[in-house]
C-alpha cells in the first residue's frame, strides 16, 4: 500500500469519525459538567474537560464535523465562482477579460488574512452561533476565488486554442454551450487541483480567525475554537492533552496534502 | 547582453514601469472606493452605543442620531477622500485617538518586527535551499519536504502562540511563519535552475561547485527570486496580524486586529488603503527589478 493510499484512507477515516460524531461522542458538545471543570483525561472524558466543564473529546468530534464539512463547501464555492469567472472572461475576451484580470489582480494584491479580517469586521460580530458558522465559511468561499480564477483562466485559454473548440465553433456551437458542454469538463482536473489547494488553506484560515476571536461563536465548537485553549500558556505544560486537537489538525492537513495530487483527478 | 540596442531596451523598461505605476494607482483608487463603499453599506454603520443608553430621553437619542447621520455614500466618500488629501485621517472610534497618530506611534515597532522577520526568514530559507541544491542528496530533499509540509500544517496563529510560550520575540515568530513558505518556493526555483542542461554541462567541464552555484544556478534564478521577494512581503503583512495580536506587540498588525474586533471602520478603511499601497509598491519594485535582471530584457 503506497503513501497516497494510506493518506486517503486516513483522511476518509477521520471524516467518517467526525461525521458520526452523534454516535461516537460520549455527550453533547455543550453539556457542562460543573463538578469536573478542567478535569484530566479519564474513562468518561477521554481528553478531559475544558474550563467550563465540557467534554473535550465530544467537542473535537463535533468541531471536526463543522470544520471538515464546511471547508469543502467553501472551497467548492470558491472554485465554482472561479470557474464561472474564468470561463466567462476567456470566452468574452477584450475589455471584459481585462476587467476580470484586473479584478483578480486587485484581490490578489491584498494580503489574504487582512482581507478576511476587514470584511469579517463589516458584518455583525455578535451573531447567533449558526449564523456565525455560515458567515465565516461563506466569507472564506466568497473571498478565496481569485487564486483559482487566475489558474483556471490560463487553463481556459489553452482549451480555447484547441482543435475541438475550433470545430465546435465552426459547427455553430454558442458560447454558453461551448463553455458548459465542451470546455468546463476539460477544466475539471485543474478545478479539482485548485479545490485541494484551497481546502487546507481554508481550514487554516478558520483556525486563525478563531484564535483571533473572529471565528465561530460559542458554544458551537470548531477546530479553531478548540485551539483557543492554547492561548492560556500555562495550561500547555500542565495539560498537554489540549494539544491533541492540534495533532488531529496537522494529521488531517498532512493527509490532504498527500492524498490527492494535481494529476490525480478521479475518472 | 548585446541583443537589443540600449535606447530600445531602456524605452521598453520605461514603458513597462509606467504601465505598472498606472496599474498601481488604479488599484489604490479602486481599493479606496471599494472599502469606503463597503464600510458605508455595512450593517450598523452610523450607529453608536450611546443610542442604547436607557438614561437618555427620546429627544436626546434623536439628537445623537442627527449628529451621527451619514451624508450618503457618494458624498461621504468624497468627504473621506478630501480629508485624506489634507492629511486628516479621522479619529478611531474604539481608541478615541487620531488615526494618523495611531499609525505613527505603532509603525516603528511594526517595521522593526517586519524587517527582522523577513530578513531572518529569507536568510534561513535561502541558505537551506542553497545547501540542498549544493549537496544533491535525495534523502535530504525528502526530509526537507516532509519537515516543510508538517510546518505548513501549523496555522500562523498557533505558531505565534507557541513562540510566545517559548518567549521568542515577535520578529522570530514572524520568521517562523514565513520560513516554510519561502523555503518551499526557493527550493523549487533553485532545483529547477540546477536541472538546466547548461548546469550539467558546466559540471561535466569541472566548474567548481561555488562558482556553479553562484554564476550558473543562483544568478539565472535571480528574477524569479526577486518576484518571490515581492510576494513574501504580502505574506509577511498577513502574518503580522496574528503575530502582533497574540504576542501583544502594539504595532499595526495589532491595530488591524483591534479595529476588526471593535468594528472600528474608519481605521479599517485607512489600513486597507495603506496595506494595498505597501503590497502594490512591493510588487511593483520586485517586478521591475525582476524585469531588469531577466535575460529577455537584454
Amino acid at each position: 500500500m503506497n503513501t497516497t493510499r494510506v493518506a486517503r484512507w486516513l483522511l476518509l477515516s477521520i471524516m467518517a469519525l467526525m461525521l458520526g460524531a452523534g454516535w461516537w461522542a460520549p455527550c453533547p458538545y455543550d453539556r457542562q459538567f460543573r463538578d469536573q471543570i478542567a478535569a484530566p483525561p479519564s474513562q468518561t472524558h477521554l481528553l478531559g474537560t475544558d474550563s467550563v466543564g465540557r467534554d473535550r473529546f465530544s467537542r473535537l468530534l463535533y468541531g471536526g464535523r463543522i470544520s471538515l464539512f464546511l471547508v469543502p463547501a467553501a472551497a467548492t464555492l470558491s472554485v465554482g465562482i472561479a470557474l464561472a469567472i474564468a470561463l466567462g472572461a476567456a470566452l468574452a475576451g477584450g475589455w471584459r477579460e481585462s476587467a476580470a484580470t484586473a479584478l483578480i489582480d486587485l484581490f490578489l494584491s491584498m494580503p489574504w488574512l487582512f482581507l478576511l479580517l476587514a470584511v469579517r469586521a463589516l458584518l455583525p460580530l455578535n451573531a447567533a452561533p449558526w449564523l456565525s458558522v455560515g458567515t465565516t465559511f461563506a466569507l472564506l468561499g466568497l473571498l478565496g476565488w481569485p487564486g483559482p480564477a487566475r489558474v483556471l483562466l490560463a487553463a481556459a485559454h489553452v482549451q480555447l486554442d484547441t482543435a475541438y473548440v475550433l470545430r465546435a465553433r465552426a459547427s455553430g456551437c454558442g458560447p454558453l454551450r461551448l463553455a458548459i458542454i465542451h470546455i468546463a469538463p476539460n477544466l475539471a482536473p485543474v478545478a479539482w487541483a485548485q479545490f485541494w489547494t484551497t481546502a487546507p488553506a481554508y481550514l487554516l484560515a478558520e483556525v486563525n480567525l478563531a484564535l483571533l476571536g473572529l471565528g465561530i461563536a460559542e458554544p458551537l465548537p470548531s477546530w479553531g475554537s478548540l485551539l483557543r485553549e492554547l492561548q492560556s500558556l500555562s495550561s500547555i505544560s500542565h495539560q498537554p492533552w489540549i494539544l491533541v486537537p492540534l495533532g488531529v489538525l496537522i494529521v488531517t492537513l498532512g493527509c490532504s496534502q498527500v492524498a490527492w495530487k494535481t494529476g490525480d483527478y478521479p475518472t | 547582453m548585446t541583443g537589443i540596442p540600449e535606447h530600445n531596451r531602456l524605452g521598453r523598461l520605461g514603458r513597462a514601469v509606467a504601465r505598472r505605476v498606472s496599474i498601481l494607482l488604479l488599484l489604490v483608487i479602486t481599493v479606496t472606493i471599494l472599502s469606503a463603499v463597503l464600510v458605508r453599506l455595512a450593517p450598523g454603520f452610523g450607529m453608536d452605543e450611546s443610542q442604547l443608553d436607557l438614561r437618555l430621553s427620546n429627544d436626546s437619542v434623536a439628537s445623537v442620531r442627527t449628529e451621527l447621520e451619514s451624508p450618503g455614500t457618494l458624498l461621504g466618500l468624497g468627504n473621506a477622500v478630501a480629508r485624506l488629501a489634507h492629511g486628516d485621517w479621522g479619529v478611531s472610534l474604539a481608541l478615541h485617538q487620531p488615526v494618523r497618530e495611531l499609525f505613527l506611534e505603532r509603525s516603528s515597532l511594526s517595521l522593526r518586527t517586519f524587517c527582522t522577520g523577513l530578513f531572518l526568514a529569507w536568510t534561513a530559507s535561502f541558505a537551506a535551499a542553497v545547501v540542498l541544491a549544493w549537496l544533491r542528496r535525495p534523502a535530504l530533499d525528502v526530509c526537507a519536504a516532509l519537515a516543510t509540509g508538517a510546518w505548513l500544517c501549523l496555522p500562523a496563529a498557533v505558531i505565534a502562540v507557541l513562540c510566545l510560550y517559548f518567549q521568542l520575540v515577535p520578529g522570530l515568530a514572524l520568521s517562523a511563519i514565513l520560513i516554510p513558505r519561502i523555503f518551499r518556493y526557493t527550493r523549487n526555483i533553485l532545483q529547477a535552475a540546477a536541472s538546466k542542461p547548461y548546469v550539467l554541462a558546466a559540471r561535466a567541464r569541472g566548474v567548481h561547485e561555488p562558482s556553479l552555484m553562484g554564476r550558473h544556478i543562483c544568478q539565472p534564478a535571480a528574477p524569479e527570486l526577486l518576484a518571490l521577494a515581492g510576494i513574501s512581503i504580502s505574506m509577511a503583512v498577513s502574518a503580522m496580524i496574528p503575530v502582533e495580536a497574540l504576542c501583544d506587540s502594539p504595532g499595526i498588525g495589532q491595530l488591524v486586529w483591534q479595529s476588526a474586533a471593535a468594528r472600528d471602520l474608519p481605521v479599517l478603511i485607512y489600513l486597507t488603503v495603506l496595506i494595498a499601497v505597501v503590497t502594490c509598491v512591493a510588487n511593483l519594485v520586485s517586478d521591475t527589478a525582476s524585469t531588469l535582471l531577466s535575460p529577455e530584457a537584454w
